[in-house]
């Protein structure tokens, strides 16, 4: 049974479904992928836009190709990905994954406790890399409500001095709420609509903000607004530094599918009681933007700081190329 | 095997199956030489297949010529590396040798499956000249039910559009043939640009045919996605920094080339296209940012 909390964290729920496969006797590691890729396209079909799910799903699998591969004998360096190297040195076609193997089982279990341990210190992890990046006297804005950006400015407060301002996010606001806890610290905190992002954009040093997720080119599927932040920012040169944990890294590319896309009840935009207009006008309230890599300038994760640029690589050692597709 | 039939057995593909790439008709070439090959060492193995390279290069002058020996030269090397006994060796390259032919093959359809998603419904695309890669994937496109219509510049000197745009009408496409020069008039009505490439260089940028620089440079100024559609064997050991610096054997035909007159007066097939104008690239070893290209090429060289 998955417990999917509305929205917020669903990414530890997915690992620990995954103790339970373990348990029927399942010792083909064929079989236990097709079971766990099928479970894993249920989920991702009944919330496309929770795309953790999904990803957790992908480093799963990829843990169970790594445990088979180290019991096969395989040695370490060989290389899982596709490459012009690999196209011209392979001898004939990939592994099946059909050879029992009476330890994988735990190995498997073992890997994902660790995996687990992981996911629970990344907001911790990040929030460690506060110091380099926030100065005293700096004026940092950001957007909307994110964990990972309350835990960051959070620990910097302990030993710097510095204001923030935050853009309120319509409709939601969840902005005031951000405001509310960071003032908690002691931090000076001013709210502000989102009207105002571009015109007090030149007295901000850097805007920090969180993530949804992290699409394979760099991009970013974040919460509404935050396009139009990116390109303010962008506009005055000042740095767009994005917190976020490797879990919201997801394989996929910004194509057309478009099924990231979320639309909510646009009740917050035009409420009902308009009614007389509601008949003349379509209204829409999307949840997220999309965000081009060209405007981000540093990945802040749990691995550490990196460009967008570099994505590319991160994705690599997370998953194995043939579960992009679940 | 004489440089004669080397050269006999590099055209006859070409002229039996004209979609076949002319780096993958090289390799089968080389691989052909290389089976009737009668040296007992591996340097003469080495060198008689440089020159088998250059006899090729002479006949066709274009990147995926020279990226594809190249490959095949660096194939030989590795494999050579593993077993000390020459005959052996010889075996398992001329097996291992099949394999990649029959896997390079399968590029294509690779390709396509990878970049058809990519193409919305009610899309406008343009293209630039001939590629047979382009091609697939808008097959592709069209087998998933899509509707789309592309303008094709027509490409001179060769107007190489002219026969892109009738291979496009055969599969029902609707396509308009546009001058080069239209280029910047057309992009506003583009929704998304792609083409080919002859040889994609290490910095991630392509080697095409003339033309393409403007339409990526175009691209950029109305921020419209560049997409580039390449195998895996046109990667090339080249890192041009401008124009000047793509090497004069690649820019002109080989005939041009033969006869030594003044290349001031010639103009250039091909140009050099940087990876900031690129958004991606579409290979068989996946979906690679520009960035990941180099990567690719140094896990196999170095």
């Amino acid at each position: 049974a998955l417990s999917r909390r509305s929205g917020h964290r669903p990414d530890p729920a997915p690992h620990r479904h995954r103790p339970p496969a373990g348990r029927a006797s399942h010792w083909l590691s064929r079989e236990l992928m097709d079971l766990i890729r099928t479970e894993g396209q249920r989920m991702t079909a009944a919330q496309p836009s929770e795309t953790t799910v999904g990803n957790m799903v992908r480093r799963v699998l990829k843990v169970i190709r790594e445990e088979y591969g180290r019991l096969h004998g395989r040695s370490e360096e060989s290389d899982q990905q596709e490459s012009l190297h690999k196209l011209l040195t392979s001898g004939g076609l990939s592994e099946d994954f059909r050879t029992p193997y009476p330890s994988l089982r735990a190995n498997v279990i073992e890997a994902i406790n660790e995996m687990l341990i992981e996911l629970e210190g990344t907001t911790d992890n990040i929030a460690m890399q506060a110091l380099e990046h926030i100065h005293s006297n700096e004026v940092i804005m950001t957007i909307g409500y994110s964990r990972t950006v309350e835990a960051f400015l959070k620990e910097a407060a302990r030993k710097r001095k510095f204001q923030v301002i935050v853009a309120e996010c319509a409709p939601f606001c969840q902005g005031h709420e951000m405001a509310v806890q960071l003032s908690k610290e002691g931090i000076e905190t001013t709210v502000m609509s989102d009207a105002a992002i571009f015109a007090v954009m030149s007295r901000v040093n850097k805007v920090i903000i969180g993530t949804k997720t992290i699409l394979a080119n760099g991009a970013l599927i974040a919460v509404s607004g935050t396009h139009t932040l990116a390109l303010a920012a962008k506009h005055h040169s000042t740095p767009l530094i994005v917190c976020a944990p490797m879990f919201k890294l997801s394989p996929q590319f910004p194509n057309e599918e478009d099924s990231f896309h979320k639309f909510v009840s646009p009740q917050e935009v035009l409420p009902f009681t308009e009614g007389e207009i509601l008949a003349k006008i379509n209204v829409h309230c999307p949840v997220f933007d999309y965000v081009p890599p060209e405007l981000i300038t540093l990945f802040i994760s749990n691995i550490g700081g990196n460009a967008p640029s570099y994505i590319y690589r991160l994705m690599s050692e997370l998953y194995h190329p043939d579960d992009y597709e679940l | 095997m004489g440089t004669d039939d080397l050269i006999e057995t590099f055209r006859a593909q070409l002229r039996d199956d004209p979609d076949v790439a002319s780096a993958v008709a090289a390799i089968r070439a080389l691989l052909g030489f290389l089976k009737q090959d009668r040296g007992e060492t591996i340097q003469g193995l080495r060198n008689s297949l440089r020159d088998a390279i250059d006899t090729l290069s002479r006949v066709d002058s274009s990147v995926a010529v020279s990226s594809g020996g190249e490959l095949f030269l660096r194939f030989i090397s590795l494999t050579s590396l593993e077993y000390s006994d020459y005959s052996k060796c010889k075996e398992i390259m001329i097996e291992r040798g099949e394999i990649f032919l029959t896997k390079v093959s399968l590029s294509r359809n690779k390709i396509a499956k990878l970049c058809h998603p990519f193409i919305r419904d009610g899309a406008r695309i343009l293209t630039h000249a001939y590629s047979r890669v382009v091609l697939r994937v808008l097959e592709a496109a069209v087998e998933s039910k899509k509707r789309f219509s592309v303008y094709v510049t027509e490409s001179q000197p060769d107007e190489a559009g002219q026969k892109m745009a009738k291979a496009l009408r055969k599969l029902n496409i609707p396509v308009t043939v546009i001058l080069d020069a239209a280029v910047g008039y057309i992009m506003e009505k583009v929704d998304l640009v792609l083409v080919g490439a002859e040889g994609v260089v290490e910095s991630g940028g392509i080697i095409n045919k003339i033309g393409t620089n403007q339409i990526a440079v175009c691209a950029k100024a109305q921020n419209k996605p560049f997409y580039v559609v390449a195998e895996s064997f046109k990667f090339v050991r080249l890192f041009p920094l401008n124009q000047q610096d793509v090497p004069d054997r690649f820019k002109y035909k080989a005939d041009t080339l033969k006869t030594g007159q003044n290349l001031t007066e010639e103009h250039p097939w091909i140009d050099y296209t940087s990876p900031s104008l690129i958004t991606l690239l579409f290979t068989d070893l996946g979906v690679l940012t520009p960035s990941a290209v180099s990567d690719e090429l140094i896990k196999l060289y170095l």
